[in-house]
């Protein structure tokens, strides 16, 4: 009993503070938006923090008139703790312009302005501030999809949304994705959703899908919806579904503990929701079951590249004038809907009097998931030939899933008109030229010099002599002819032996002259012992006294003496008189003409 | 040999006589005729190619010079040695080329015979290879000129690779003077005076020496 007394003291004490805080800090309101035009409608939300919010009164202002919408649970987070929230959303409609002043629903709160003007009037305010977007549809609660159930203890829920009928082996078919997500339990998305089984493609969904709100069941939503496109890849009966993984506020506290903190008021409350932790997990959609059949062997044309859909097909090209090997662009538009990835086309593979060159394409969607647009073939071209051409027409092959069998388009043959190329007729006279005269001369050419009279020479080639091969054999052929004779027409050796001898000679007379007999004996001796060595066909060494007694006679006694000399004058004081220099010149003179002869 | 160099060139221009004739004043004409119709490009061509035969004729280089600058392309001076080196033309320097062959090696090969006129021998080899000199000198200038044309569409686009798909690095403009390197199919590869290099369609340009058909 003692215990149950200060139990009871206890709570005493704290209940009028828990009241205080109840009635002053945890209940707050918010407008948006706070600027409006006569005809639209703001949301007052009434956010209560202490996890009980009762229905509130409904504030009374002249020109305005509210209506509760729905209410919404979540978590805030106030300095780091989650604090779990619930909120009263109450539509606020003007019946007139001006400035409201709305008194605030829960105690000690500040009230709220609401601006609304008329919707002729600029707002400074909104144009200040952007516009903000329209209130979204709470009012109508929607029921749950059909088949659809929720998950993640009625947080969330996923749909995929698929046509009924049958479909064929790569056909584009559009689906919707649908994920819808209770505020304040899924707190975040941690994927993009996937397709579940390999037997079909799906396209990149788009990164922002579309969101709404929605209350569904008495409960708002935020619904984002993912437009794609799937593909089967393999005939057969499938059933699809689309996992999405999210993160979800799981409560680890037993409904017994939380009924308890309930009854034992909100600051225990308060302790309670802290045990609640994050989670992450998968929501898969309901299965469905889609039939795909394969396409028709029959009646298959040979271009047929797999393009299934309806597609309408037509072409133009850049110019229809143009000159001899300027490039042209042909194009075949494919527009329509269906599977454009496989939209191809090789266009034109030859043509004759034209250079084709490979096509290239692009594909500008007209819808977010690339299912409906329009693919452009360009195919460059040159004409070879002047004069009219005619292009012919393109054709596509592509199955269609309505009249359920394969469709060709044609597109019209093209006329285009080809003239000479500039370069080929850079040597004729322009056609202006003949109508060109003093008067009509263009401004620009009239600081031209004046034409010269007719030529009187002229060359068949522009290319120079020189460069001419032709040409080039007469040079060449008279340097052959030149070098030839150089080696056929050997220079005489006694020649230059007589020229080297008269050199000696030379040299001779002047030591004849000073009086040097060493100089004139020694220069003798070299002289003569060349002379026999290139007459005897030896090295001068080899010419002995010996082989000059033998060859010589009594003549080569003289030379005897000679060189007998010249090793006196070379080694003694020998003088000779300078009568015998003009004897031994004439000795030698003598054997050198007889060399000569 | 000689006998048989001479005919082979000797049946050439018999051959080539029956062919169409230019000349540098009909040449000169023709481009006086384009620059009056307002075709720049055209006529910077055939004003190059009057040149190219006579390559100091005055109102030829006065009417190119014009032009290009009428065509906001810029002229391209020529400076004294080309000026020397170009004064006898091809074809006379052609002939001078040969006529220094003669003179040299029929100098050379006087000197192996006989030792006499010495002087005489030595004038006619000095001769011969400033001679020779002058006509190496005269191929050199007018080698590059082989492989030039000139831009006939105004804003030609030079490609990064010869289809006309291809993507463009630049554009040129009519009148431009450019230096072909190299050929594939119905482009050229094309380097401007500027050091830059494309693919340009076969049709937009003219070589100033046409290639023979």
């Amino acid at each position: 009993m003692r215990w149950t007394k200060v139990i009871v003291a206890i709570f005493g004490l704290l209940a009028p503070a828990a009241y205080a805080m109840a009635q002053a800090g945890l209940a707050y309101e918010t407008i948006q938006p706070e600027h409006i035009r006569l005809g639209e409608s703001a949301t007052l939300r009434v956010t209560s923090l202490d996890g009980d919010l009762p229905s509130v009164p409904l504030p009374v202002v002249s020109g305005l008139s509210f209506e509760v919408i729905g209410r919404s649970q979540g978590l805030e987070f106030v300095n780091g703790t989650s604090i779990p929230s619930t909120s009263i959303l109450i539509r606020v409609t003007p019946q007139m312009a001006g400035i409201f002043s709305i008194p605030g629903l829960s105690p000690k709160s500040e009230p709220l302005v609401l601006d609304v003007v008329s919707e002729q009037d600029l707002n400074p305010s909104a144009l200040i501030k952007p516009k903000p977007p329209p209130t979204p549809p709470l009012l109508a609660t929607t029921p749950l999809p059909k088949g659809v159930e929720l998950k993640a203890g009625g947080g969330a829920f996923v749909q995929l949304v698929i046509p009924t009928r049958a479909v064929y082996v790569g056909e584009s078919v559009p689906v919707d994705i649908e994920v819808g997500v209770r505020p304040g339990i899924v707190t975040s998305l941690n994927g993009l959703p996937t397709l579940n089984g390999g037997e079909f493609t799906l396209n990149n969904l788009s990164r922002q899908p579309e969101r709404r709100d929605k209350v569904i069941d008495g409960s708002p939503f935020l619904v984002m919806t993912w437009h794609s496109v799937i593909a089967a890849v393999k005939p057969g009966d499938f059933s699809l579904s689309v996992d999405t993984p999210l993160s979800v506020k799981v409560n680890t506290r037993s409904a017994e503990d939380m009924a308890f903190a309930a009854w034992l008021g909100g600051p225990f409350l308060q302790s309670m929701y802290n045990g609640i932790v994050p989670k992450d997990i998968t929501v898969a959609s309901p299965s469905t079951e889609l039939k795909v059949l394969p396409l028709p062997t029959e009646g298959r044309p040979k271009d047929f590249s797999g393009a299934v859909g309806d597609f309408q097909v037509s072409s133009d090209i850049s110019s229809a004038r143009a000159a001899a090997g300027d490039p042209l662009t042909l194009r075949l538009h494919i527009s329509g809907v269906g599977n454009f990835d496989r939209v191809d086309s090789t266009m034109l593979d030859h043509l004759d009097h034209w250079k084709t060159y490979p096509a290239k394409s692009s594909f500008t969607p007209s819808d977010a998931v690339g299912y409906k647009g329009e693919k452009v073939f360009e195919q460059p071209l040159i004409a070879a030939l002047s004069g009219e051409q005619s292009i012919p027409g393109l054709d596509f092959s592509y199955f269609s899933p309505n009249t359920r069998r394969y469709e060709r388009a044609h597109t019209s043959p093209i006329k285009v008109m080809i003239a000479a190329s500039l370069a080929d007729s850079s040597l004729s006279a322009p056609a202006e030229a003949g109508s060109l005269d003093g008067a009509s001369t263009s401004r620009s050419a009239q600081g031209l010099r004046p034409d010269h009279p007719q030529p009187q020479s002229s060359v068949s080639e522009f290319k120079p002599l020189y460069f001419r091969a032709p040409f080039l054999a007469v040079p060449a052929t008279l340097a052959l002819i030149l070098a030839g004779s150089w080696f056929a027409l050997r220079p005489n050796p006694a020649r230059a032996t007589s020229k080297a001898a008269e050199r000696a000679l030379a040299q001779l007379d002047a030591a004849a002259r000073s009086g040097d007999s060493s100089s004139f004996f020694d220069v003798a001796r070299t002289l003569l012992l060349q002379t026999f060595a290139a007459r005897w066909q030896m090295s001068p060494d080899q010419v002995t006294l010996a082989e000059l007694r033998a060859r010589l006679g009594t003549a080569g006694e003289d030379i005897e003496r000679l060189f007998a000399l010249a090793d006196e004058a070379k080694y003694s004081d020998y003088e000779p008189g300078r009568t015998d220099f003009p004897r031994w010149l004439g000795l030698i003179r003598g054997q050198l003409a007889g060399e000569r002869h | 040999m000689l006998i048989v160099g001479l005919a082979l060139w000797g049946g050439q221009s018999l051959a080539e006589s029956s062919q169409s004739r230019y000349s540098a004043d009909g040449l000169y004409n023709l481009a006086n005729s384009y620059a009056r119709a307002g075709k720049p490009g055209l006529a910077v061509l055939n004003y190059e190619r009057a040149a190219l035969l006579a390559p100091n004729d005055a109102d030829i280089n006065a009417n190119l010079e014009y032009v290009r600058t009428g065509a906001r392309v810029p002229p391209e001076p020529r400076n004294r040695f080309a000026r020397i080196v170009e004064a006898a033309g091809p074809t006379l320097s052609a002939w001078a080329g040969v006529l220094g062959i003669a003179l040299a090696g029929g100098g050379l090969l006087a000197g192996r015979i006989v030792a006499r006129f010495r002087w005489v021998r030595f004038g006619g080899i000095l001769l011969g290879v400033v001679l020779i000199t002058l006509t190496v000198c005269n191929a050199m200038l007018l080698w590059p000129r082989m492989h030039e044309a000139v831009i006939l569409i105004n804003q030609t686009p030079a490609r990064v690779s010869p289809v006309p798909m291809g993507d463009t690095a630049f554009v040129l403009a009519e009148a431009e003077t450019v230096t072909v390197r190299a050929e594939h199919e119905d482009f050229m590869l094309i380097r401007t005076r500027n050091g830059l290099s494309g693919w340009v369609a076969r049709a937009n340009l003219g070589s100033v020496v046409p290639r023979a058909r």
